[in-house]
């Protein structure tokens, strides 16, 4: 027993090898593991336990938040570990989501000290403390390349007893894990050691426990694997790495290159970006919509996961090395990684296109892939300004054959304002060659709109088999129609037009009733006029408990019901609208920002945006209206509101009802409404 | 008598104790992964016993899978009351005596006409319930029709205690996966903590409060209380308990109450000569009058106006204790007397428990700095 107590950490490896081999070997031939190794081995978990505990403190905190995102926050004491002898201790972030008052930490020789948080790496979910003290014992980090899957790993934290820290003894499961932050174990990992430190048989700290979802990045993800077996830990040499970063104060956020993919599947699509965005670190370095990258950081990457896994530990100010394929050359740069791009913002042409009929190629003005029509043209826009008129055609956008409005939405989009672009357009037969200068888009509603004509279904037309929509069309319901969901408790209604013809696509209008007082008539009997003129399906979505409102957990409900809708009926992607009033404001915002893949539009009626919104990216185009009456308390505050949309580059339109109070939007107000709607697929 | 006295009180308790019933659902999430792990387990010990059959005679002694062998014929399966929504209607206990004296947790499976124990080997008895303290969570039952059979058995005079990182299996019939003449499943782990269960409530939801070994492995699931917790070389450690939510951390946890505490009531029971130590709190008024406030000491505190409102001090009267020992406004109070005051309700709170003639001792945070203070507590007139 002394050479063990000599050389922990050879014995240490020694074991664990001794271990690997008795698991590599097939059931039937085990050796029996002799008293004496696991002896030997429980000894050494003991010794490196008590190695580290010098380096980790109790921290507790006082005041705060008690739940957070409708998750539940203990106020139990949690771990962190002292990365310097000055006073600097890591944990993490989960630890302070309450955002408490104040934190005391408490070192293993029984002080109490009053700490400060400093900063947070919100990339690996870290906070950095900083207590008054002098001569800790920072933890001892284990060099990361030395790091083996299979090797014990001991979880230690120190929030379940005052006066010893609390263990879990199991293996490193996995390194790189989470688009390369952590190591993955499967020792024990919870509330009880998250913040506390991962810990090598030889006393050296593998990592900072936290909790982590490949999937999802908010703070309290990855707390449902707790105790599961699968739990991780930020390296500790990482931390270590940038801890003077987080000693300035300022918070690290990720760093980014500026593109996105063309492909969606990370793990099926290849690399081809899809566009570079402006001024990002890749804009100046001169690559293109279109590139496709090979080798970032000296790794080939053939797909999008692969690049994402180099991405995702990249911290701003981080370096990327890049190299990309355009035609048959190569081009390769050094980027430095920002945190924040110039908000995306999108050109406006101003045209509504014509809105052609589903599946038939067939269109007023000309044969199968001949452009896109123009239903109607901005006044004073780019397109009123060359000389646009309803009825041509655009045939090219900056020499882009256009075959579709969703095309043409995207190829206006990549023009920036003030940018002018090559537009070849067919009128009465011949082409003519035009170049717009794009501007931004306007924040005004088009005073009158002409709807767009829908012809009602022929006989012989909704009958033809090979037309599948078509087909369906004599089952689906019109009109006005009801149904409770029993799983969910949820209720919802619909009014499809009663001229309902699946040849045309319609929007959608998904309204969540407010708690309380329904509105379900005066919705129905407001909108039902504009919804039979301009083509719009209602669908009116109820809480499970109608008088407590909405909850978190019903997100699932709405987004199934209008799937389900967009499924069923002839609906544009791009016209999915969502529509809160009063009380749903906040969760039809949530919603919208949740799904952004789903919703094109937020209508708010007398209410405001109640989350912060997100970064207004290319591939999830969001229009905003908020609309309300000029005597409601909230008037200014939402045309404020719409105004700061405008600056971070949102479509956004305020619109105000004359003498109106805090009420659900009048006659003025619907036909505004409606407007804001029928003219979602401008470009 | 013993026995209609449990009883009686088995009763107060379900009724009193509605959450017991919540927390016996866990989380979806949660639960699915300790499934995943009892999946892991169930292989584990479907391993151990091939190892066992196939080496029956090992050179080494006491390695873990000798214990195994060796302790699994211990431990019993028992079948009694429950089996509505998410109450299981197993149970696990141990032999704590050659006669068939078993030992088990005190939990409604008990609260059934007729209890029914499987061997490890599939036979089959009766049991009644001898006596019970509530208070440990402690039952123990006698098997019918047993005379003359002599049982493999755990001396609970002869349990240990060990530490923190201590190698420990948990043998028990987590979510009743073990069938007829098959052994209870075998967890392992470490012990992660020696720490208390405190009784208050609220914190605990627990009928035991005492000293507990906290363990890393899922050893508490449905079914597996009543079972044993011993180191890796067969020692008796704990029983483990019933599951409980750790409402510090919001998680489910792992523990198993040590038999040092329950070895003399459990002889007192085979006995007969057990007698229910009162519960220290039973006279206690569940709501206790607040005798002091912090304006006693000549300080307010800010509005309380949310869940975890923290405790500053908004205002110090003039020629106040509080004025004479140097506090101000805009301090934040943080202990009292060494507690942990987490929000103005925890302050009036232990203000509210003083005594007259206690010393009131502050801790309170001002700018970076923790700042000791000392007061004495004023007499009260009645």
């Amino acid at each position: 027993m002394t050479a063990i107590g000599c050389r922990p950490s050879a014995i240490g490896r020694a074991i664990a090898n001794l271990l690997l081999i008795l698991l590599c070997q097939p059931a039937w031939s085990w050796q029996s593991p002799t008293r004496e190794l696991e002896e030997a081995e429980e000894q050494a978990f003991k010794r490196a336990v008590s190695q580290v505990a010098p380096s980790l403190v109790r921290i507790e905190t006082v005041g705060g938040l008690d739940q957070v995102q409708n998750f539940l926050l203990g106020n139990g004491p949690t771990t962190g570990v002292i990365v310097s002898a000055d006073g600097y201790v890591i944990s993490s972030s989960f630890n302070f989501l309450s955002k408490p008052a104040s934190i005391l930490v408490t070192t293993t020789d029984g002080k109490r000290l009053a700490a400060k948080a400093i900063a947070n790496d919100t990339v690996r979910m870290l906070t950095l403390l900083k207590v008054d003290a002098e001569g800790l014992v920072p933890a001892r980090p284990t060099a990361k390349p030395s790091i083996r899957v299979g090797q014990w790993a001991i979880a230690v934290g120190r929030a379940l007893d005052a006066n010893a820290p609390n263990v879990s003894v199991g293996i490193v499961s996995a390194v790189n894990r989470v688009w390369g932050k952590a190591i993955q174990t499967d020792a024990k990992v919870s509330p009880v050691n998250y913040g506390g430190a991962l810990v090598d048989v030889d006393g050296s700290v593998l990592g900072v426990l936290v909790p982590l979802s490949p999937q999802d990045n908010s703070p309290v993800a990855g707390v449902e694997w707790y105790d599961s077996g699968i739990g991780f830990a930020i390296p500790l040499a990482d931390v270590l790495a940038t801890l003077d970063r987080l000693k300035q104060g300022k918070d690290l956020r990720l760093g980014l290159a500026g593109f996105n993919f063309a492909s969606t599947d990370l793990y099926g699509g290849d690399t081809k970006i899809d566009r570079v965005r402006y001024d990002s670190p890749m804009y100046r370095a001169g690559f293109k919509d279109g590139d496709l990258i090979l080798e970032l950081d000296g790794h080939k990457v053939t797909r999008p996961a692969q690049v994402r896994h180099v991405l995702g530990s990249k911290i701003e100010g981080d370096k990327l090395a890049i190299s990309i394929k355009r035609g048959e050359e190569t081009k390769r740069a050094d980027l430095t990684l920002v945190a924040e791009l110039p908000p995306f913002e999108a050109g406006f042409l101003g045209v509504l296109p014509t809105r052609e009929k589903v599946g038939s190629g067939s269109t007023e003005g000309g044969a199968a892939g001949d452009g896109v029509g123009v239903r109607w043209v901005y006044p004073d826009s780019p397109a009123a300004k060359i000389g646009l008129k309803p009825r041509d055609r655009i045939i090219k956008f900056r020499d882009q054959s256009i075959t579709s409005a969703a095309q043409l939405i995207d190829q206006v989009s990549r023009v920036r304002p003030a940018e002018k672009a090559a537009v070849i357009i067919r009128r009465d037969g011949k082409e003519q060659s035009l170049e717009a200068t794009l501007v931004g888009y306007p924040a005004d509603l088009p005073k009158d709109l002409p709807t767009s004509a829908i012809e009602a279904v022929a006989d012989a037309e909704s009958k033809t088999p090979d037309d599948n929509k078509g087909g369906e069309a004599e089952k689906l319901r019109t009109g006005r129609f009801a149904e409770e969901v029993a799983e969910s408790k949820n209720a919802w209604w619909a009014f499809v037009p009663e001229s309902y013809n699946p040849a045309y696509a319609y929007s959608l209008l998904a309204w969540l009733h407010p708690p309380g007082d329904t509105l379900e008539a005066t919705v129905y009997d407001s909108w039902k006029l504009e919804a039979e003129r301009r083509g719009i399906i209602l669908l009116g979505l109820k809480a499970a408990n109608i008088n407590s409102g909405w909850q978190a957990n019903e997100a699932e409900f709405v987004h199934e019901t209008v799937v389900s809708f967009q499924k069923k009926y002839s609906v544009d992607t791009g016209r999915i609208v969502l529509h809160g009033y009063d009380k749903s404001g906040p969760f039809a915002t949530h919603l919208a920002f949740k799904h952004r893949d789903l919703f094109r539009g937020l209508l708010l009626a007398a209410s405001a945006v109640a989350e912060r919104p997100p970064e207004n990216l290319p591939e999830y185009r969001l229009q905003f209206q908020l609309i309300c009456g000029s005597k409601d308390p909230a008037h200014a505050t939402l045309e404020k509101m719409a105004k700061s949309l405008q600056g971070i580059k949102y479509p956004a339109n305020f619109t105000s009802l004359s003498d109106l109070e805090h009420r659900y939007p009048n006659a003025e107000g619907i036909d505004a409404m409606a407007r804001w709607i029928d003219s979602l697929d401008r470009l | 008598m013993q026995n209609a006295e449990c009883k009686v009180q088995s009763v107060e308790q379900s009724e009193g104790q509605i959450p017991l019933a919540v927390r016996f659902q866990a989380p979806t999430a949660s639960r699915s992964a300790r499934s995943r792990s009892v999946m892991q387990l169930a292989i584990c010990t479907l391993h151990f016993a091939l190892c066992t059959v196939l080496f029956p005679f090992s050179a080494h002694a006491q390695s873990t899978r000798d214990t195994i062998s060796a302790l699994q014929p211990k431990v019993v399966k028992i079948f009694g009351a429950g089996g509505i929504k998410s109450l299981a209607a197993h149970g696990t206990g141990f032999f704590v005596s050659k006669e068939g004296h078993i030992a088990t947790i005190w939990s409604h499976v008990l609260d059934a006409d007729l209890v029914t124990v499987v061997l490890s080997d599939g036979r089959r008895f009766t049991a009644r319930v001898l006596g019970a303290e509530p208070q440990l969570a402690l039952a123990v039952l006698k098997l019918n029709g047993a005379e003359g059979v002599e049982f493999p058995y755990f001396n609970p005079d002869e349990a240990i205690s060990a530490g923190t990182g201590t190698r420990v299996l948990g043998f028990s019939n987590m979510f009743n996966v073990a069938a007829g003449d098959e052994p209870v499943s075998v967890v392992h782990g470490v012990i992660a903590a020696k720490t208390v269960i405190e009784a208050r409530r609220g914190v605990f939801d627990s009928p035991y409060s005492g000293p507990v070994f906290v363990v890393d492995g899922v050893t508490n699931n449905s079914g597996a209380a009543g079972g044993v917790l011993t180191t890796r070389d067969g020692l008796l450690l704990g029983m483990i308990g019933l599951e409980l939510r750790n409402a510090k951390s919001n998680t489910w946890m792992n523990y198993a109450i040590p038999v040092n505490e329950l070895a003399s009531p459990i002889q007192q029971i085979i006995s007969g000569k057990f007698e229910r130590k009162k519960d220290p709190h039973e006279d206690e008024p569940s709501l206790k009058p607040r005798r002091y406030k912090p304006l006693d000491f000549g300080f307010l505190l800010v509005p309380d106006v949310v869940e975890r409102t923290p405790a500053f001090i908004d205002s110090i009267q003039g020629d106040s204790a509080a004025a004479k020992v140097g506090l101000r406004s805009d301090d934040l109070v943080l202990f009292v007397n060494d507690e942990l005051i987490q929000s103005c309700r925890a302050l009036h709170e232990a203000i509210g428990r003083l005594e007259s003639g206690d010393q009131l001792r502050l801790v309170v945070r001002r700018g970076n700095e923790l700042v000791n203070v000392e007061m004495p507590v004023p007499k009260k007139k009645e």
